[in-house]
């Protein structure tokens, strides 16, 4: 097909759409986005550099005062360990989807996606559960005689990492899983005829063309790790805060609105620079499953 | 192994299948066949879909492991030998060029895979891109090449480490004809070249005439005839054979008389008699029985010496070098006679009766169904 025939939008019944039309079929979606979204994001940072007045002095805070600078640092070190958590997790589960039946891969599939379905409070609620003083796992580690009383694990920045990996790993596997069944078995086959044994094919043919998978994925956990709020603020150490948590904190019980929209603005900077930067190796087609 | 694959093999190796069964629960796709391959012979496995003719080269790849019956490739069993460990060659049907590598790289990768250093696999990866012609092309990607191209590369691939045996899955269905046509030649050459052996799958009965030494035909997983092109098309051992390769018209005949000119009397009432060698399968007084005649053997007019068949016309179809004239018998059964395109058909026309008449050496007789 024609890059213009992509490019254009159809009826159901195969007539070209017109222009009007699509935009009118685009309309509710961006209003809503506009109102809920881009209006209240433009006011923040309008606030963030006029109140008190026009000034910069809000984000200079943010980037000179060494508590808020290492908050920023820490959250962006903790969106860095959970992506590569959810890389080293999900890839095997990914790719063991592609090699079952697809009847079976539905089923792990389910699995995968069931998690989505429970709110995020119910499983970082669970993972406090299983990480307190007197949890399952302080008791299993004991019971096994691997350590001799109870470790500090609530309120670390591992347990932040590790609940946030699990609340994430759907979406690092389901774009890892796409990328990986998108390569043609026969290119599998082809390499192991020409002389690849198993590790090699896996080397230097499916890590390779699921790269595309990895970034989509990796992409989608790291921006959605920075802004989390819920996790870091249940599980996290109170002396270790996240941003997320930061610019509650000043909007909630400092009422220091002008800073809190400058955390926010510099965050809304940093993700904009990651997106145009990847936006040369990310396709946003193939976060959509398109190959 | 790295030894092996530096030095060039003189000539391709022999490979001898016996007793391939591959089951898929109940169904047996591969029925007990055997087949001998002499060293630098091309074969060509020829039928529909679902014949096994795949699944027997997927056994042979090491894809696809059979259930039972044993491959051996120069006197060395690989039945169960995996796939890398093989030294096969194979071109598959959808180019398969790896998309995130050159195509130098491509070329290189078998050689790499045995560990030849980078200069030299490069080197030979150039050798090889000059045999099939696209010298030039390495550092290109596979995206910008054409069909016909990619696949002469993955044929430079398929071929760079002097493998004694080139599989070949479909490797021309996914291009147009004129390539096709091209690229059977340029197969034909390297094979010539290189006098590697060739195992060539393929629906297309007319590249497997054309291109194979020797064509396997298969039905239901089993070999219904291996043979030259041209035994298989002038002579074809069995009714399956005769329908699958070209076109073929089928008359259904009773059988009066045997010996040494087999008598059969047809629909019509007509009796012909057929000399014992267009006999194929043995036949007895009061059977069934088939004729099988070739449309362009078929000549338009009765002649001296010839059997006659009288048929209304039902078509006339002209199709360039050939013309199709096809008729019916009376008792409705079709009948189609190729005739060069510049005869002259005088005055028949569609619904008048002509007469075609056969050669006598034309007619082959094989037993009837349905007995």
């Amino acid at each position: 097909m024609s890059a213009a025939g992509r490019s254009a939008f159809w009826h159901s019944d195969g007539r070209r759409l017109s222009g009007f039309s699509a935009l009118l079929l685009l309309c509710p979606f961006f209003v809503i986005i506009g109102f809920v979204f881009l209006y209240p994001l433009a006011k923040l940072l309008v606030i963030s550099v006029m109140e008190p007045e026009p000034t910069l002095a809000n984000y200079a805070k943010v980037v000179t005062n060494p508590v808020y600078a290492r908050v920023l640092l820490r959250t962006l070190w903790t969106a860095v360990l959970v992506t590569v958590t959810c890389v080293v997790l999900g890839f095997p589960v990914a790719y063991f989807m592609t090699r079952i039946r697809s009847a079976l891969a539905a089923v792990v599939a389910i699995c995968v996606i069931l998690p989505l379905w429970s709110s995020v409070l119910v499983r970082t609620a669970a993972w406090a559960y299983l990480l307190e003083r007197h949890g399952l796992v302080n008791t299993g580690l004991q019971a096994i005689g691997l350590t001799d009383g109870p470790l500090q694990l609530l309120y670390t920045q591992s347990a932040v990492v590790i609940a946030m990996a699990h609340v994430l790993l759907p979406f690092m596997i389901l774009p890892l899983y796409g990328a990986l069944r998108s390569i043609p078995n026969d290119y599998m086959r082809a390499a192991s005829v020409l002389g690849a044994p198993n590790h090699r094919i896996f080397l230097e043919v499916v890590l390779p063309l699921s790269l595309p998978g990895v970034v989509s994925g990796s992409l989608l956990v790291f921006l959605t790790a920075l802004g989390f709020f819920i996790t870091p603020a249940l599980l996290g150490s109170p002396q270790e805060l996240m941003i997320a948590t930061l610019v509650s904190q000043q909007i909630r019980e400092v009422l220091d609105w002008p800073f809190a929209a400058a955390l926010v603005g510099t965050l809304t900077l940093f993700v904009t620079f990651l997106a145009l930067v990847f936006s040369k190796t990310l396709r946003f087609d193939r976060l959509m499953g398109a190959s | 192994m790295t030894d092996e694959a530096n030095k060039p093999s003189a000539a391709g190796a022999s490979i001898h299948i016996r007793a391939l069964e591959k089951r898929y629960g109940p169904v047996r796709a591969v029925d007990g066949v055997d087949i001998d391959i002499a060293a630098g012979e091309f074969l060509a496995l020829l039928g529909p879909s679902g014949s096994g003719k795949t699944t027997i080269l997927m056994a042979l790849a090491g894809f696809e492991f059979p259930t039972s019956g044993t491959i051996t490739v120069d006197g060395e069993d690989l039945t169960y030998l995996p796939a890398n460990k093989r030294n096969l060659g194979m071109v598959f049907q959808n180019y398969t060029l790896f998309p995130h590598m050159s195509i130098l790289d491509n070329v290189a990768f078998p050689l790499k895979m045995r560990g030849v250093s980078k200069a030299e696999r490069h080197a030979r990866a150039q050798q090889a891109l000059a045999t099939v012609r696209l010298e030039g092309y390495g550092e290109r990607t596979a995206s910008q090449l054409s069909g016909g191209q990619q696949q002469r590369v993955a044929l430079a691939r398929a071929i760079v480490y002097h493998p004694r045996v080139l599989l070949m899955d479909e490797p021309l269905s996914a291009l147009d004809k004129n390539l096709r046509e091209e690229m059977q030649l340029e197969i034909k050459r390297l094979h010539a070249e290189l006098g590697i052996t060739v195992i060539f799958v393929t629906h297309d009965q007319g590249e497997a005439l054309t291109m194979a030494d020797r064509v396997a035909v298969l039905k239901d997983g089993r070999i219904q005839q291996i043979g030259p092109s041209r035994a298989l098309y002038e002579r074809p051992e069995n009714l399956f054979t005769a329908g699958f390769i070209g076109e073929m018209n089928f008359i259904d005949v009773d059988v009066q008389a045997v010996g040494e000119q087999f008598r059969v009397a047809l629909p019509s009432g007509e009796v012909w008699d057929v000399p014992a060698s267009a006999v194929v399968e043995p036949v007895k007084v009061g059977e069934k029985a088939v004729l099988a005649v070739r449309p362009e053997r078929l000549q338009l007019g009765a002649g001296d010496g010839r059997y006659s068949l009288h048929v209304t016309l039902r078509d006339i179809v002209y199709a360039g070098a050939a013309l199709l004239l096809i008729g019916a018998l009376p008792n409705g059964k079709e009948i189609r006679a190729r005739i060069p395109g510049a005869s002259n058909l005088g005055p028949l026309a569609i619904g008048s009766v002509a007469t075609f008449s056969v050669p006598k050496d034309a007619a082959l007789l094989y037993r009837g169904l349905g007995q």
